[in-house]
């Protein structure tokens, strides 16, 4: 449903961040994008979420390009959330789940409250609705985050380094929780966490220097991982 | 976000308020277009009993009233009286703000150059005042050397002094009220100015300063009307012919100066004049300092509430407008914070009358504080706006929001929440402001204060309640800023 297909992005001060990246993301799944910091995951999440666009490859959603697509209508098949979350200060839990359904997709707003308790209620954190984000905790606002992306109902959600604030007792428990979403929509997880996206990614690729050096399951990406740090050791 | 399209709505009501503003009459000040058929619009102080100044009744009245009045009525024309300050009052002829000044202006070779001048219709001349404490002391003006004479800022006197006198060192004032406070506190040796004025406010004020030496120099008191209307000044010169002729002008003479010409006489120095004027009742006081402070506050919220409807705009494009654009609002800006409030208004108001526009002086105090608080509300806004993180910008566009809807729900009300307590800062600051815009005739609370004082003589008093009256209203828009800041800061604002 996303693929990538040979991808190179050149930024301005010359930095060749991506070359010819290329890969597929199954519809239903939970995939991985690996790699250490600077080794391009931004970049590309950026150019998958229209924030770059390459000069050379393609992106296509569900077969088009995604530049074909109305903004509008990319942002509501396309979430992402940011490692920073950027909930919204100045607006609840709640408020920051229903803006973006009444505002921009003109639906009505008591039955997107309506939608929105039931999806806290899901992601289990009903009890956040009417906090302020500085009032809750870090994996509240991590959950929120998702619920508020999730409102538009994705086909395929970003997640950029979404473990980056955990400790270790909740990353197991987002885990958990992350896999129990699959129904909703298909999560790319953009992570240097190996363990992490061994848990939840079935599928996955690993990016070194802006390029793609290992494909296919993260499970043996990250055996590959351990025997090259064995061997280096 | 109800409450943002209140203010929107409100905004655009006052923005209507204010061009039918044109229409609204000052208190105290009558002004209308000089243009309008059959009306004769004359500029004067109120501040210089007994020519001209505000009775008991809040009445404008005095010598130079009753002259206009007639004068008028010979004219067979409608009398507007303008009160205005008197170091502008000539600058206000020659901007075509009203048709002649009745305001007891000598004739000088100065002035002739710039307008025309009718015959005199009063004689008058200049004398010394000294402390009677040092009346044997000094006997006239050869006694003065080296000492410090007062005078009033832009009257003949103070140009005679300076002219002939350079072993005096001249000191100006803005009214004789501040001299007459300096001359109390003995940091004056000595005052100039009219005879029969300076005999009428000392007897009023009860003063203890006498006349010392003979009058310095004969003054001729005539109506400048611009240079361009012959016919006005043959009209108006006409007219005092026959007001002369009818024994119009003896009988106002009698009706103001008798007992001044009593006063002279000690024996009858008690008479009930001094209560008159200086005992303005509390009730006409009251109402006049509020009414006053009701103009400085419509004002200010005119000002404050337009002002930041442009600055939000011009501080958008401060913040991120491509470069031209900044670059233009960023000169205008600097310009206008980099330049004095007071030069402004001048500029507004003496100038537009040159660009085809005659602005009243309220209009042209709103307009000019208007634009003025908009440069300071505008650098609020930008740095407001700079305060909110890249991130929101990026996750609002992520959620499928229009740059304007980003704009709209996301970053203007962060930005809004930041810069809320300085932008009520600012609003403190301009109604402060609004003192100054006594000095083109808006009848605001300074300067019914003074138009009082003149009368009243008491400063100090009364420019402490005026203080009062302003701290009532700064105090609590402070401490709300503060506390809207407190409460910001723990909801974790940045900027905050």
């Amino acid at each position: 449903m996303l693929s990538v297909r040979n991808v190179s992005f050149k930024y301005p001060s010359g930095t060749q961040a991506l070359s010819d990246v290329a890969f597929e993301v199954q519809g239903g799944d939970i995939f991985a994008i690996l790699g250490e910091s600077g080794s391009g995951k931004t970049t590309l999440l950026r150019c998958i979420g229209r924030f770059l666009r390459p000069k050379r490859g393609a992106i296509e959603l569900d077969g088009r390009s995604i530049w074909k697509y109305e903004e509008r209508e990319f942002r509501q098949r396309l979430g992402i959330v940011f490692q920073e979350l950027n909930l919204f200060p100045h607006l609840t839990v709640l408020q920051n789940m229903s803006l973006a359904p009444v505002q921009a997709l003109g639906q009505d707003r008591n039955e997107v409250e309506k939608a929105s308790r039931e999806m806290l209620e899901r992601l289990k954190i009903a009890e956040v609705a009417e906090s302020y984000p500085n009032q809750i905790s870090g994996g509240q606002a991590q959950r929120a985050a998702i619920a508020r992306a999730l409102m538009l109902k994705p086909e395929c959600l970003l997640l950029d380094e979404p473990t980056s604030a955990l400790d270790l007792g909740t990353t197991e428990e987002f885990a958990a929780w992350l896999l129990d979403l699959k129904e909703y929509t298909t999560f790319v997880v953009v992570t240097h966490d190996v363990p992490f996206a061994a848990r939840v990614a079935s599928t996955g690729v690993l990016l070194e220097q802006g390029a793609v050096v290992l494909a296919g399951s993260v499970d043996a990406i990250e055996e590959r991982l351990r025997a090259g740090m064995a061997q280096g050791a | 976000m109800k409450w943002l399209e209140r203010i929107v709505r409100t905004a655009a009501a006052v923005w209507i308020l204010v061009l039918l503003l044109g229409a609204i009459p000052e208190a105290g000040s009558a002004y209308a277009a000089s243009t309008a058929a059959e009306s004769f619009t004359v500029a004067l102080t109120g501040k210089y009993p007994p020519f001209s100044f505000y009775s008991d009744e809040a009445e404008l009245v005095g010598f130079d009233v009753d002259v206009s009045q007639l004068v008028a009525e010979k004219l067979n024309r409608e009398l507007r009286i303008v009160t205005t300050e008197w170091d502008g009052i000539l600058g206000g002829l020659l901007a075509g703000k009203y048709d002649a000044i009745i305001g007891s202006m000598a004739i000088t070779p100065e002035r002739a150059k710039s307008v025309d001048f009718t015959m005199p219709y009063y004689v008058s001349g200049a004398q010394l005042f000294v402390h009677v404490d040092d009346a044997g002391e000094i006997q006239s003006l050869k006694d003065m050397e080296g000492k410090k004479a007062g005078a009033v800022l832009g009257e003949t006197f103070e140009h005679y002094l300076v002219t002939n006198h350079p072993e005096i060192s001249v000191v100006t004032y803005k009214s004789t009220v501040d001299i007459f406070q300096e001359m109390q506190h003995r940091r004056l040796d000595g005052f100039v100015t009219d005879r029969l004025v300076g005999m009428y406010q000392i007897k009023s004020a009860q003063m203890p300063f006498v006349p010392a030496g003979p009058l310095l120099y004969e003054e001729q008191m005539a109506i400048p009307v611009k240079q361009d209307q012959p016919e006005l000044l043959a009209a108006i010169n006409q007219a005092l012919t026959d007001l002369e002729a009818e024994g119009e002008l003896a009988k106002l003479h009698e009706k103001w100066f008798a007992s001044i010409h009593a006063a002279e006489d000690e024996s009858v120095a008690a008479t009930g004049s001094a209560e008159e004027t200086g005992g303005m009742s509390w009730g006409t006081i009251a109402v006049r300092l509020l009414r006053g402070f009701g103009i400085t506050l419509l004002v200010a919220f005119l000002s404050i509430a337009m002002g930041f409807i442009l600055a939000v705009p011009a501080g958008v494009v401060l913040h991120g407008a491509p470069r031209l654009g900044q670059t233009v609002v960023r000169a205008i800006v600097d310009f206008i914070r980099g330049t004095p409030v007071l030069i402004q208004l001048f500029f507004v108001y003496f100038g537009s009358p040159q660009i085809g526009l005659n602005l009243s002086p309220m209009v042209a105090a709103v307009v000019t504080l208007t634009i003025n608080s908009a440069a300071y509300m505008s650098e609020v806004v930008r740095s407001g706006l700079l305060a909110v993180s890249p991130g929101q910008r990026v996750a609002a566009r992520a959620l499928g929001l229009s740059p304007f809807e980003v704009f709209r729900f996301v970053v203007w009300p962060q930005a809004l929440r930041v810069a809320l307590p300085p932008l009520m800062n600012s609003a403190v600051a301009l109604l402060k402001d609004t003192a100054l815009i006594s000095v083109i005739s808006v009848a605001e609370v300074i300067r019914e204060a003074q138009s009082i004082i003149s009368v009243t003589f008491d400063p100090a008093k009364y420019y402490l309640i005026v203080a009062v009256m302003f701290f009532v209203f700064t105090y609590p828009l402070m401490r709300l800023a503060s506390a809207f800041e407190a409460h910001m800061k723990k909801r974790g604002f940045a900027g905050a």
